[in-house]
């Protein structure tokens, strides 16, 4: 009975526990995100609570929203989608669910530790070593089950997607490995060269490859019409698969390692951005003629806003990592909002496309209303623009104060006003999150049930009513 | 047709995937392997381990569990490492940044684990925080950021244990310090200046002034009250609104010990700064031509009336047989001067405001 309700072997389960922990954990993680940012405005709001001060809050925010809303996401997205391209099952439904909970374990019991202060001291690997652990062994069994499933296909060649779904839980152990104090631990810039390959390639070879992976699939499947060219998007593939792992540099550009190795990363860096012209066009020119389903597509709308702030994170970022631009820049919030850009305007909004996309086949029920599924697109689009210029201007703002060599103490008085504006995007962002939990919350437990394909389409008319 | 299951495998695929694992391998040797055999490897005991308790012969005092043991500052970098200091305060002062201090070098960061370089800095770099201020300063500033830095953002650290605390402190005030133990830099910051920096003189030749002239003179008061004036004092008595809140007070230039120093001494130091207190690296702000125009004012500055032992060693022992003060008495406290003077400690006029911090308060009735 236990064994039945906790290591369910249904199909489709685990996909669906692991995207409705993801939302758990988004609502969470935004929250703390949200009173982090009001504490730039208000600094004594929880004074004298160490669990609740700016330093502890954050590692645990970066930790919730990466690993537990945006990895999560992202998992369950795939195993809907590894199965569904080798028209197979999950080699094993168990094994999966195991993994989504020893991942819950750690998030919640990690995020935790973090905000007392049981920390690595590792940006963005802060998790200590028993967490390590278990996110490193549910990784793994998840690598294992994908790679089974897809051995086991019945279809002879692989979709693009499943070649990115593949390489990032290829290489997602190995950065995992070498980027966390508890496998590799070095000392002096050593560690920080370490520090920025894991920071980096986190980001680079994880979520940029599962999020373009899923991307590929939801575009054609949404909009109903074939990918543009299959050649491009493996160009794409590989392109990414070069450039990638050697940028991590780039964050230490004015500091004492190699210059050989910071002008590798600036080259590398510069030259990503071909995977990224190359999914754009692909997606764009698939979308060709059939632009007009963003006004009816909720999860297609997603999707390509997601596509199109991947745009802009993906010229800014290789322009930034230019010597001459990193000079002026660097250390200031223009990056904090760059990051952003990436993994809430690009990741999130390509994975949240797919969790309502999922979440309706996977439950076989509509989504409860279409209405909220709207506010969540524009708290969600708008809160993340306000946050992302306020970002940008406050980060000029550091730089120039920088450059000129204005005392701290001067030019931040300036700020004020970009911080607050920046709480109030969050605010909308947080808002939005909660919006979508519940909309998710009230489909799951609505009576209605449907297994017409054609009755869950995403696609509803504006004129057949918010619900 | 159902129950016939395909094998399709990984036929074909073999080599793709050999392809992408190679990739990642290679590229990981390249940027991670290589750069962490090569990036210095300093010998350890080259290099002040301020972080470790030593022993009486400067050996590392090993713990029950088999590590070494910390020291004050180095539990309190822990405490730095566990409040997340970082995620708002780099250790990582680059070539451009003014009023850090010096920049850092390879080597720096030698045994130290994790590592806080930063990428964010929301609050000013720390490298060279050692020393600036006092460490109550320090502790009030934690508890209470706003009443120390108004307009500071920071999140008050009250939470934290007396304990930890002091660690912390001791660890701010331990930063930068490193950098004035390294053999490297001996002869640079014993010296009054290297001669041997042929670049450095070369570029200081640019468009050099006449510095005994008037003119120039004047020209460097400008400077000197729209840069150094703020610490210094507009008659370059140290006495400038940012001396209340130093460590380390700013030099008052009307010692007389200032008289003593050449052209090129005055030059170096402003070029180069003090390292260990605020007094930046001007060289990186103004041009040399705009330099000796300050050396040029400097070396007008008036001498006060203060009256000054030159040479304590001159004084005769058998001159004072027979008199009623022992001349080794007198000699120690002459020496004591002297040293004050050599350290820039010395004050002539105790309660001003440059005054010592014990003896700033009480000095106020006469």
């Amino acid at each position: 009975m236990i064994n039945n309700k906790f290591l369910s072997s249904q199909e489709g389960s685990s996909a669906k526990y692991f995207m409705l922990s993801a939302i758990v954990w988004l609502v969470i993680g935004m929250g703390l995100g949200l009173l982090g940012a009001l504490e730039f405005s208000f600094p004594d709001l929880t004074k004298g609570i160490s669990q609740l001060s700016f330093t502890h809050i954050r590692p645990a925010h970066v930790n919730m929203v990466a690993f537990g809303w945006l990895s999560m996401a992202n998992i369950g997205s795939c195993l809907y989608i590894i199965p569904a391209l080798c028209k197979t099952k999950l080699f094993s439904e168990k094994l999966a669910n195991f993994a989504c909970h020893v991942w819950n374990l750690v998030i919640g019991l990690g995020c935790w530790s973090l905000m007392n202060g049981y920390t690595e001291g590792r940006e963005y690997a802060e998790l200590r070593e028993p967490f390590d652990i278990l996110v490193l062994v549910g990784l793994l069994l998840l690598s294992y089950n994908l790679f089974r499933t897809v051995l086991n296909r019945q279809v002879e060649k692989l979709y693009v997607s499943v070649w990115y779904i593949m390489g990032a839980f290829f290489w997602m152990p190995l950065v995992y490995i070498v980027g966390n104090r508890t496998f590799v631990a070095m000392d002096g810039l050593n560690d920080g060269i370490l520090n920025w390959f894991y920071g980096h390639n986190i980001l680079g070879l994880w979520f940029t490859v599962l999020g373009v992976g899923i991307a590929y699939y939801m575009v054609p499947k949404m909009s109903g019409k074939p990918i543009w060219s299959h050649s491009l998007s493996m160009l794409g593939f590989w392109t990414i698969a070069f450039f990638y792992a050697p940028t991590g540099t780039h964050h230490l550009l004015q500091s004492p390692v190699p210059e050989w190795a910071k002008a590798l990363a600036v080259i590398f860096s510069a030259a990503l951005v071909i995977p990224v012209i190359t999914v754009l066009t692909n997606f764009w020119m698939s979308m060709k003629g059939s632009w007009w389903m963003l006004s009816t597509n909720m999860p297609l709308r997603f999707v390509l806003t997601g596509a199109l702030f991947y745009l802009f994170t993906c010229i800014q970022g290789p322009f930034q990592a230019t010597r001459g631009i990193n000079w002026y820049i660097h250390f200031t919030q223009w990056v904090v909002g760059h990051a952003h850009a990436a993994l809430l305007g690009t990741f999130t909004f390509f994975v949240i496309g797919s969790l309502y996309y999922g979440l309706q086949r996977l439950t076989g029920k509509r989504i409860y209303s279409v209405r909220l599924v709207k506010w969540h697109y524009w708290l969600l689009f708008l809160g993340f623009s306000i946050f992302y210029l306020t970002l940008t201007v406050a980060g000029l703002q550091q730089s120039a104060g920088w450059a000129l060599g204005y005392p701290v103490g001067q030019w931040s008085l300036t700020l004020p006003p970009m911080w607050f504006s920046r709480a109030v995007g969050g605010l909308m962002m947080f808002f939005s999150s909660c919006l979508f939990a519940f909309n998710i919350y009230k489909t799951l437990t609505a009576k209605q049930s449907s297994s017409d394909e054609s009755e869950l389409d995403m696609a509803v008319p504006v004129g057949k009513g918010g619900n | 047709m159902a129950s016939e299951v395909k094998k399709i495998g990984a036929k074909g695929y073999i080599l793709p995937a050999l392809v992408v694992a190679a990739t990642f391998i290679t590229i990981y040797t390249v940027t991670v392997i290589i750069p962490d055999m090569k990036v210095m490897k300093v010998d350890p005991t080259k290099y002040a381990m301020e972080y470790i308790e030593k022993d009486t012969n400067g050996k590392p005092i090993i713990d029950e569990t088999g590590k070494p043991k910390l020291s004050e500052a180095g539990r309190g970098r822990a405490v730095y490492v566990r409040e997340g200091c970082v995620y708002c305060h780099s250790q990582f002062v680059r070539p451009q940044d003014r009023d850090f201090g010096s920049r850092v070098h390879a080597g720096d960061y030698a045994n130290e684990t994790p590592n806080v370089l930063g990428t964010s800095r929301t609050g000013p770099d720390l490298s060279n925080e050692g020393g600036k201020m006092p460490d109550a300063w320090h502790v009030g500033h934690l508890i209470d950021p706003r009443a120390y830095t108004p307009g500071s953002i920071m999140p008050s650290f009250s939470f934290l244990s007396e304990e930890d605390m002091g660690d912390l402190v001791a660890y701010l005030q331990s930063l930068g310090r490193k950098r004035l133990e390294d053999p490297k830099n001996k002869g640079v910051y014993e010296a009054y200046y290297p001669e041997a920096d042929t670049a450095f003189w070369q570029k200081s030749e640019h468009h050099k002034p006449n510095v005994d002239s008037a003119t120039a003179a004047n020209g460097g008061a400008g400077i000197f009250r729209q840069n150094c004036a703020v610490c210094h004092g507009t008659n370059g008595l140290g006495n400038g609104p940012n001396a209340l809140a130093m460590n380390k007070k700013p030099a008052n230039f009307s010692r007389p010990f200032f008289k003593a120093y050449s052209d090129k001494t005055w030059y170096y130091k402003v070029a180069e700064g003090v390292p260990g207190t605020r007094m930046p690296r001007w060289k990186l702000i103004l041009e040399p031509e705009q330099m000796w125009y300050l050396v040029a004012y400097l070396k007008t500055l008036p001498q006060d009336q203060e009256v000054i032992i030159q040479d304590y060693q001159s004084i005769d022992d058998k001159a004072w047989e027979g008199q009623s003060i022992l001349p080794n008495k007198l000699r120690a406290s002459y020496q004591k001067l002297g040293e004050a003077k050599l350290h820039g400690t010395y004050q002539a006029n105790p309660g001003g405001l440059t005054g010592s911090e014990t003896e700033g308060g009480s000095s106020g009735g006469h």
